[in-house]
């Protein structure tokens, strides 16, 4: 009898795995990512229903594997409804619990992690703001220690009135004044949007109407993300296309 | 694990674990099962795919497997050209139309979206979708991708692209399974079916 354990989860990822099989990819609150197998999922008489969909967040009941686990229980905690009732809603949570599953690692918990995320797909449910998925990526970066510098220029240290920030450098991690600015240009409504997102009014970001703005900020947070992973994030990309 | 068998039968393993499902150890049973049987049983098989390959292609204009230039749905003439049916693969095809409720034609996308993998409307066969519908007296449109995720997504990014055109676009009702208990159905499928009732008939 191997080992059975319970946890909350949020599924990031499922794969085909044979005839009705899939592989499904777990953020649990306890036991970090983990891949576990949920048998006869595909099948329309399934036990597991539609519970076990990207974004779905359930309680679980595992049994340990080698490399493997599985799935022998599942009970809903949020409805997965909500985030498949529109286009934007679906966009926003995959693109957010993309980034989750790169973040995540391996049977290693991440409680904040967890939480940031339960948080992020039930912001989305309620409200598929624009703003939601480029607030989460910059709260996720400055949760692994990476904030970007925003009052000050990040080369010559300048603040205040006089300095004028016009510019966001990835490599050098924050602003730029017009003296020494590289990387890509930050207009002013983006500058406060950031400031916003990282200084303790994300409901003030969240309130903001689409603009020009807020791309400019969605597609910095994604160059960041994908700066800091290393790799492109396929979901951001394939609805940018579209 | 490479090279650990003589190169025909790494091979024929390395084939058939480029096939969707087979993974390495079931590539190696198979391999071990077709070297075992009868000659006479593998020339068939090979036979059969061969002939399959040769002989099947996709129609023209829905992309359900034919063996000429169009499939026997398309040029049949009794079929409603005003009703369209998506479906992402042939197969769901036969399953509709065992069915028997459906008179008009399909169009098989090939596939589905799938966001996390990158996979989009361009490696689907949707411009064709929306190029028939230049050319044909198509009236709705009735999504029938599959109950999951990415099934969704892609009925939904249809529905933002046709709606426009001045379609109807309707998505295949979710429902219980029949046969099932309803204690036992997940709460979206139940919220769904629940969306879609009917008037019971008496
Ligand atoms: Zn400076
Ligand atoms: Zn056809």
């Amino acid at each position: 009898m191997k080992e059975l354990y319970r946890d909350e989860a949020v599924v990031l990822r499922t794969y085909r795995l044979r005839e009705s099989d899939r592989i499904v990819v777990l953020l649990t609150k306890e036991h970090g990512k983990v891949r576990a197998v949920a048998h006869g999922v595909r099948k329309t008489n399934s036990k597991f229903g539609g519970r076990l969909e990207p974004m779905s967040h359930v309680l679980v009941q595992l049994r340990r594997g080698r490399e493997l686990d599985t799935v022998t229980q599942v009970e809903s905690v949020d409805r997965l409804g909500p985030m498949l009732s529109s286009l934007d809603r679906t966009s926003q949570g995959m693109a957010a619990i993309e980034a989750v599953e790169q973040l995540a690692l391996d049977r290693e918990p991440t409680p904040q992690l967890f939480r940031s995320t339960v948080g992020v797909l039930r912001t989305i449910a309620e409200r598929p703001s624009s703003m939601n998925v480029p607030a989460f990526y910059w709260k996720l970066l400055a949760a692994e220690g990476l904030s970007p510098m925003l009052d000050a220029c990040v080369r010559c240290e300048e603040s205040g009135d006089g300095v004028e920030i016009v510019a966001f450098d990835l490599d050098e991690g924050g602003v730029l004044c017009r003296n020494c600015r590289s990387g890509v240009s930050l207009s002013p409504a983006a500058l406060s949007l950031l400031r916003a997102v990282l200084g303790g009014r994300l409901n003030e970001a969240l309130a903001a109407p689409e603009s020009p703005a807020t791309h400019e900020v969605g597609l910095l947070a994604t160059r960041a993300m994908e700066h800091h992973l290393e790799r492109r994030l396929k979901t951001i990309a394939l609805f940018e296309r579209h | 694990m490479a090279g650990v068998y003589t190169p025909p039968v790494q091979t024929l393993i390395d084939e058939l674990g480029r096939l969707p499902g087979v993974g390495p150890k079931s590539a190696q049973r198979i391999a071990f099962h077709l070297l075992k049987i009868p000659a006479a049983d593998v020339e068939r098989l090979a036979s059969a795919i061969h002939e399959a390959k040769e002989r099947v292609r996709f129609c023209e204009r829905c992309f359900n497997v034919a063996e000429a230039t169009l499939c026997p749905i398309c040029s049949d003439e009794r079929r409603d050209g005003t009703i369209l049916c998506v479906v992402e693969e042939s197969r769901d095809i036969v399953a509709l139309e065992r069915t028997g409720e459906f008179r008009g034609r399909y169009h098989v996308l090939l596939g589905c979206m799938n966001p996390l993998e990158g996979i989009g409307p361009e490696h689907l066969k949707i411009r064709e979708l929306v190029d028939r519908l230049k050319g044909e007296p198509v009236e709705e449109i009735v999504i029938c991708t599959n109950p999951n995720t990415e099934g969704e997504v892609t009925a939904m990014y249809l529905a933002r692209l046709l709606t426009p055109l001045g379609l109807r676009v309707t998505r295949l009702a979710s429902g219980l399974p029949v046969g099932g208990d309803l204690e036992y159905a997940d709460e979206l499928t139940l919220g769904r079916a629940f969306e879609g009732r009917r008037a019971v008939e008496s």
